[in-house]
Protein backbone atom coordinates (compact mmCIF):
# COMPACT_ATOMS: atom_id res chain seq x y z
CA UNK A 1 0.00 0.00 0.00
CA UNK A 2 2.92 2.59 1.08
CA UNK A 3 4.54 1.57 -1.92
CA UNK A 4 1.80 2.43 -4.15
CA UNK A 5 1.02 5.56 -2.61
CA UNK A 6 5.02 6.47 -3.23
CA UNK A 7 4.93 5.45 -6.72
CA UNK A 8 1.88 7.63 -7.35
CA UNK A 9 3.01 10.55 -5.90
CA UNK A 10 6.10 10.29 -7.99
CA UNK A 11 4.33 10.20 -11.32
CA UNK A 12 1.93 12.91 -10.47
CA UNK A 13 5.09 15.26 -9.32
CA UNK A 14 6.91 14.57 -12.70
CA UNK A 15 3.82 14.92 -14.56
CA UNK A 16 3.15 18.16 -12.77
CA UNK A 17 6.85 19.12 -13.53
CA UNK A 18 6.70 18.14 -17.08
CA UNK A 19 3.40 20.05 -17.38
CA UNK A 20 4.94 23.53 -15.68
CA UNK A 21 7.96 23.24 -18.22
CA UNK A 22 5.75 23.32 -20.70
CA UNK A 23 4.09 25.49 -20.18
CA UNK A 24 6.65 27.97 -19.51
CA UNK A 25 9.21 27.37 -21.93
CA UNK A 26 6.37 27.16 -25.01
CA UNK A 27 3.29 28.86 -24.31
CA UNK A 28 3.69 31.10 -21.53
CA UNK A 29 6.94 33.36 -21.98
CA UNK A 30 8.26 35.23 -25.43
CA UNK A 31 11.77 36.07 -23.79
CA UNK A 32 13.12 32.69 -23.92
CA UNK A 33 14.59 33.58 -27.41
CA UNK A 34 18.25 31.29 -27.43
CA UNK A 35 19.01 27.98 -26.79
CA UNK A 36 21.32 29.03 -23.85
CA UNK A 37 17.74 30.22 -22.05
CA UNK A 38 16.55 26.77 -22.49
CA UNK A 39 19.52 25.20 -20.99
CA UNK A 40 19.81 27.40 -17.96
CA UNK A 41 15.92 26.11 -17.51
CA UNK A 42 16.56 22.98 -18.19
CA UNK A 43 19.35 22.90 -15.54
CA UNK A 44 17.05 24.50 -12.86
CA UNK A 45 14.75 21.77 -13.03
CA UNK A 46 17.51 19.01 -12.71
CA UNK A 47 18.85 20.79 -9.70
CA UNK A 48 17.11 19.19 -7.24
CA UNK A 49 17.22 15.87 -8.61
CA UNK A 50 21.34 14.52 -7.65
CA UNK A 51 19.90 16.14 -4.17
CA UNK A 52 16.82 13.99 -3.49
CA UNK A 53 18.87 10.89 -4.47
CA UNK A 54 21.63 11.99 -1.96
CA UNK A 55 19.09 13.00 0.58
CA UNK A 56 17.37 9.23 0.09
CA UNK A 57 21.05 7.24 0.00
CA UNK A 58 21.39 8.67 3.95
CA UNK A 59 18.19 8.88 5.46
CA UNK A 60 17.36 4.98 4.51
CA UNK A 61 15.18 4.38 6.54
CA UNK A 62 11.28 4.74 6.65
CA UNK A 63 10.60 7.31 9.09
CA UNK A 64 6.38 6.97 8.32
CA UNK A 65 4.58 8.03 10.92
CA UNK A 66 1.36 6.14 10.93
CA UNK A 67 -1.20 8.64 9.39
CA UNK A 68 -4.22 7.69 11.25
CA UNK A 69 -6.71 9.93 11.97
CA UNK A 70 -5.35 11.19 14.99
CA UNK A 71 -2.48 12.64 13.93
CA UNK A 72 -4.48 14.24 11.04
CA UNK A 73 -6.71 15.93 14.16
CA UNK A 74 -3.75 16.77 16.01
CA UNK A 75 -1.52 18.34 13.26
CA UNK A 76 -4.68 19.92 11.22
CA UNK A 77 -4.57 23.11 13.16
CA UNK A 78 -0.79 24.13 13.06
CA UNK A 79 0.00 22.74 9.71
CA UNK A 80 -3.14 25.02 8.03
CA UNK A 81 -1.47 28.06 10.26
CA UNK A 82 2.31 27.70 8.82
CA UNK A 83 0.50 27.37 5.07
CA UNK A 84 -1.26 30.61 5.37
CA UNK A 85 1.70 32.19 6.99
CA UNK A 86 4.15 31.12 4.56
CA UNK A 87 2.11 32.32 2.01
CA UNK A 88 1.49 35.75 2.92
CA UNK A 89 5.72 35.42 4.17
CA UNK A 90 6.60 34.33 1.02
CA UNK A 91 4.49 36.94 -1.19
CA UNK A 92 5.95 39.84 0.77
CA UNK A 93 9.27 38.64 0.33
CA UNK A 94 8.63 38.47 -3.57
CA UNK A 95 7.14 41.63 -3.87
CA UNK A 96 9.53 43.40 -1.59
CA UNK A 97 12.69 42.24 -3.95
CA UNK A 98 11.09 43.14 -6.54
CA UNK A 99 10.17 46.50 -5.22
CA UNK A 100 13.91 47.00 -3.86
CA UNK A 101 15.71 45.91 -7.06
CA UNK A 102 13.01 46.97 -9.54
CA UNK A 103 13.78 43.63 -11.26
CA UNK A 104 10.66 41.53 -12.91
CA UNK A 105 10.76 38.32 -11.52
CA UNK A 106 9.69 36.79 -14.79
CA UNK A 107 12.82 38.42 -16.41
CA UNK A 108 14.88 36.16 -13.80
CA UNK A 109 12.28 33.07 -14.97
CA UNK A 110 14.99 31.02 -13.59
CA UNK A 111 14.71 31.60 -10.11
CA UNK A 112 11.01 30.90 -10.66
CA UNK A 113 11.94 27.33 -11.89
CA UNK A 114 15.04 26.69 -9.47
CA UNK A 115 12.26 27.57 -6.64
CA UNK A 116 9.65 25.40 -7.87
CA UNK A 117 11.46 22.61 -8.76
CA UNK A 118 13.16 22.38 -5.44
CA UNK A 119 9.90 22.95 -3.51
CA UNK A 120 8.19 20.16 -5.81
CA UNK A 121 10.78 17.82 -4.67
CA UNK A 122 11.17 18.45 -1.07
CA UNK A 123 7.13 17.91 -1.47
CA UNK A 124 7.86 14.07 -3.02
CA UNK A 125 11.03 13.84 0.20
CA UNK A 126 8.68 14.85 2.72
CA UNK A 127 5.87 12.35 1.28
CA UNK A 128 8.23 9.54 1.31
CA UNK A 129 10.10 9.44 4.68
CA UNK A 130 8.53 11.67 6.63
CA UNK A 131 5.03 12.66 6.03
CA UNK A 132 5.61 15.22 8.06
CA UNK A 133 2.17 17.61 7.79
CA UNK A 134 3.48 20.61 9.30
CA UNK A 135 6.42 20.63 6.94
CA UNK A 136 3.69 20.10 4.07
CA UNK A 137 2.04 22.91 5.45
CA UNK A 138 5.09 25.32 4.45
CA UNK A 139 5.80 23.87 1.36
CA UNK A 140 2.63 24.32 0.24
CA UNK A 141 2.57 27.66 1.47
CA UNK A 142 5.68 28.13 -0.78
CA UNK A 143 4.32 26.92 -4.01
CA UNK A 144 1.16 28.73 -4.16
CA UNK A 145 2.45 32.27 -3.25
CA UNK A 146 4.70 31.27 -6.04
CA UNK A 147 2.01 30.78 -8.18
CA UNK A 148 -0.21 33.53 -7.17
CA UNK A 149 2.39 35.68 -7.75
CA UNK A 150 3.19 34.76 -11.26
CA UNK A 151 -0.63 34.44 -12.60
CA UNK A 152 -2.09 37.22 -10.75
CA UNK A 153 0.26 39.81 -9.24
CA UNK A 154 2.49 40.31 -12.13
CA UNK A 155 1.05 42.24 -15.24
CA UNK B 1 -0.49 -9.78 -4.51
CA UNK B 2 0.82 -6.35 -6.28
CA UNK B 3 3.27 -5.74 -3.05
CA UNK B 4 4.76 -9.53 -3.64
CA UNK B 5 5.20 -8.72 -7.48
CA UNK B 6 7.13 -5.32 -6.85
CA UNK B 7 9.18 -6.53 -4.21
CA UNK B 8 10.63 -8.92 -7.27
CA UNK B 9 11.41 -5.88 -9.11
CA UNK B 10 12.19 -3.35 -6.41
CA UNK B 11 15.60 -4.12 -4.00
CA UNK B 12 14.12 -4.91 -0.70
CA UNK B 13 17.51 -4.50 1.69
CA UNK B 14 18.33 -1.21 2.54
CA UNK B 15 22.40 -1.89 1.48
CA UNK B 16 20.64 -2.70 -2.53
CA UNK B 17 18.44 0.01 -1.81
CA UNK B 18 21.39 2.16 -1.53
CA UNK B 19 23.21 0.56 -4.59
CA UNK B 20 19.78 1.43 -6.61
CA UNK B 21 20.18 4.79 -5.97
CA UNK B 22 24.24 5.01 -6.34
CA UNK B 23 23.27 3.47 -9.74
CA UNK B 24 20.89 6.10 -10.72
CA UNK B 25 22.84 8.90 -9.60
CA UNK B 26 25.31 7.91 -11.90
CA UNK B 27 22.96 7.45 -14.95
CA UNK B 28 22.08 10.84 -13.89
CA UNK B 29 25.79 12.14 -13.85
CA UNK B 30 26.65 10.85 -17.30
CA UNK B 31 23.23 12.43 -18.84
CA UNK B 32 23.88 15.82 -17.29
CA UNK B 33 27.54 14.57 -19.32
CA UNK B 34 26.52 14.83 -22.15
CA UNK B 35 24.11 17.37 -21.87
CA UNK B 36 27.18 19.49 -21.01
CA UNK B 37 28.83 18.30 -24.50
CA UNK B 38 26.05 18.86 -26.59
CA UNK B 39 25.54 22.21 -25.08
CA UNK B 40 29.02 23.67 -25.25
CA UNK B 41 28.99 22.26 -28.38
CA UNK B 42 26.01 23.58 -30.18
CA UNK B 43 26.40 26.87 -28.43
CA UNK B 44 29.79 27.54 -28.84
CA UNK B 45 30.06 26.04 -32.90
CA UNK B 46 33.22 24.41 -32.15
CA UNK B 47 35.64 23.26 -34.81
CA UNK B 48 36.75 20.17 -35.45
CA UNK B 49 40.53 20.95 -35.90
CA UNK B 50 42.11 17.28 -36.65
CA UNK B 51 39.58 14.76 -37.56
CA UNK B 52 42.21 11.52 -36.19
CA UNK B 53 41.98 13.34 -32.61
CA UNK B 54 38.61 12.79 -32.45
CA UNK B 55 38.94 9.05 -33.05
CA UNK B 56 41.62 8.72 -30.79
CA UNK B 57 40.11 11.03 -27.88
CA UNK B 58 38.03 8.16 -25.60
CA UNK B 59 41.33 5.92 -26.02
CA UNK B 60 43.77 8.45 -23.67
CA UNK B 61 41.49 7.86 -20.49
CA UNK B 62 39.38 4.23 -21.37
CA UNK B 63 42.46 2.41 -21.74
CA UNK B 64 43.92 3.23 -18.33
CA UNK B 65 40.59 3.34 -16.67
CA UNK B 66 39.97 -0.95 -18.19
CA UNK B 67 43.55 -1.28 -16.89
CA UNK B 68 43.12 -0.18 -13.31
CA UNK B 69 40.15 -1.51 -13.24
CA UNK B 70 41.25 -4.95 -14.53
CA UNK B 71 43.79 -5.40 -11.32
CA UNK B 72 42.38 -3.04 -8.82
CA UNK B 73 40.45 -4.65 -6.11
CA UNK B 74 37.24 -3.43 -4.18
CA UNK B 75 38.21 -0.27 -2.64
CA UNK B 76 35.85 0.15 0.09
CA UNK B 77 33.29 -2.77 1.86
CA UNK B 78 30.08 -1.42 -0.25
CA UNK B 79 26.85 0.13 1.20
CA UNK B 80 25.98 -0.62 5.12
CA UNK B 81 22.55 -1.50 6.26
CA UNK B 82 22.21 0.55 8.90
CA UNK B 83 22.08 4.84 9.36
CA UNK B 84 24.74 6.88 9.09
CA UNK B 85 25.52 8.61 12.34
CA UNK B 86 25.57 12.42 12.19
CA UNK B 87 28.83 12.90 12.03
CA UNK B 88 29.56 11.04 9.12
CA UNK B 89 26.14 13.12 7.21
CA UNK B 90 27.90 16.45 8.20
CA UNK B 91 31.09 14.85 6.98
CA UNK B 92 29.56 14.17 3.64
CA UNK B 93 28.13 16.73 2.89
CA UNK B 94 30.83 18.94 3.08
CA UNK B 95 32.89 16.70 0.41
CA UNK B 96 29.73 16.91 -1.08
CA UNK B 97 29.22 20.85 -1.41
CA UNK B 98 33.54 21.06 -1.84
CA UNK B 99 33.87 18.69 -4.68
CA UNK B 100 30.07 20.74 -5.81
CA UNK B 101 32.35 24.41 -6.02
CA UNK B 102 35.04 22.70 -7.34
CA UNK B 103 33.32 20.60 -10.63
CA UNK B 104 31.74 24.52 -11.01
CA UNK B 105 35.43 25.73 -11.68
CA UNK B 106 36.04 22.44 -13.72
CA UNK B 107 32.92 22.81 -15.97
CA UNK B 108 33.78 26.62 -16.44
CA UNK B 109 37.60 25.19 -17.19
CA UNK B 110 35.42 22.74 -19.88
CA UNK B 111 33.73 26.32 -21.37
CA UNK B 112 36.81 28.00 -22.37
CA UNK B 113 38.09 24.77 -24.70
CA UNK B 114 37.92 25.76 -28.35
CA UNK B 115 38.41 22.58 -30.15
CA UNK B 116 35.39 19.50 -30.05
CA UNK B 117 38.33 16.55 -29.83
CA UNK B 118 39.86 18.12 -26.45
CA UNK B 119 36.08 18.70 -25.21
CA UNK B 120 35.50 15.10 -25.77
CA UNK B 121 38.73 14.07 -24.26
CA UNK B 122 38.17 15.77 -21.59
CA UNK B 123 34.58 14.97 -20.96
CA UNK B 124 35.61 10.66 -21.74
CA UNK B 125 38.29 11.57 -18.62
CA UNK B 126 35.64 12.53 -16.17
CA UNK B 127 33.38 9.58 -17.50
CA UNK B 128 36.20 7.37 -16.83
CA UNK B 129 36.64 8.68 -13.10
CA UNK B 130 32.68 8.08 -12.68
CA UNK B 131 32.91 4.74 -14.32
CA UNK B 132 35.93 4.16 -11.78
CA UNK B 133 34.02 5.35 -8.58
CA UNK B 134 30.58 3.60 -10.12
CA UNK B 135 32.59 0.59 -10.09
CA UNK B 136 35.05 0.41 -7.07
CA UNK B 137 34.19 3.15 -4.41
CA UNK B 138 30.73 1.60 -3.98
CA UNK B 139 30.32 3.80 -0.73
CA UNK B 140 28.72 6.99 0.60
CA UNK B 141 32.04 8.56 -0.47
CA UNK B 142 31.35 7.35 -3.90
CA UNK B 143 27.20 8.67 -4.03
CA UNK B 144 28.89 12.30 -2.35
CA UNK B 145 31.70 12.77 -5.03
CA UNK B 146 29.04 11.51 -7.89
CA UNK B 147 26.62 13.85 -6.44
CA UNK B 148 28.89 16.87 -5.74
CA UNK B 149 30.02 16.37 -9.66
CA UNK B 150 25.97 16.33 -10.84
CA UNK B 151 25.42 19.51 -8.92
CA UNK B 152 28.69 21.25 -10.05
CA UNK B 153 27.80 21.05 -13.57
CA UNK B 154 23.95 22.23 -12.66
CA UNK B 155 24.96 25.69 -10.82
CA UNK B 156 27.84 25.85 -13.87
CA UNK B 157 24.83 25.71 -16.47
CA UNK B 158 22.14 27.83 -13.86
CA UNK B 159 24.34 30.95 -12.77
CA UNK B 160 27.98 31.34 -15.13
CA UNK B 161 26.39 29.55 -18.55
Amino acid sequence: MQLKRINKAFVVTIGISVVLFVYLVFLGYNEIKTAKDVIKIIASILFPLPMLFFARFILIEHFLPENTDEYKKQNQKPATLLLVITMIVALLTMQGVEWLTQVKLEDHLIFAHLVNSTTISSYVLNFIIYNNLRFNGILSGILLSLAIHVFFLSI
Amino acid sequence: MSNSIFSQVKPTNNSNKREWLFSIQSVIVVGLLAFTTLAFFFYNGLPVIKGIKVVFAPFLSVVPLLFILSILRDLRKGFIEGDYSKKEIIKFCMITIAITIAFTGITNLLAQIGALEILLAAIMAILSIVFFIKSKIKDILGMSIITGIAEGIIVYMIFLF
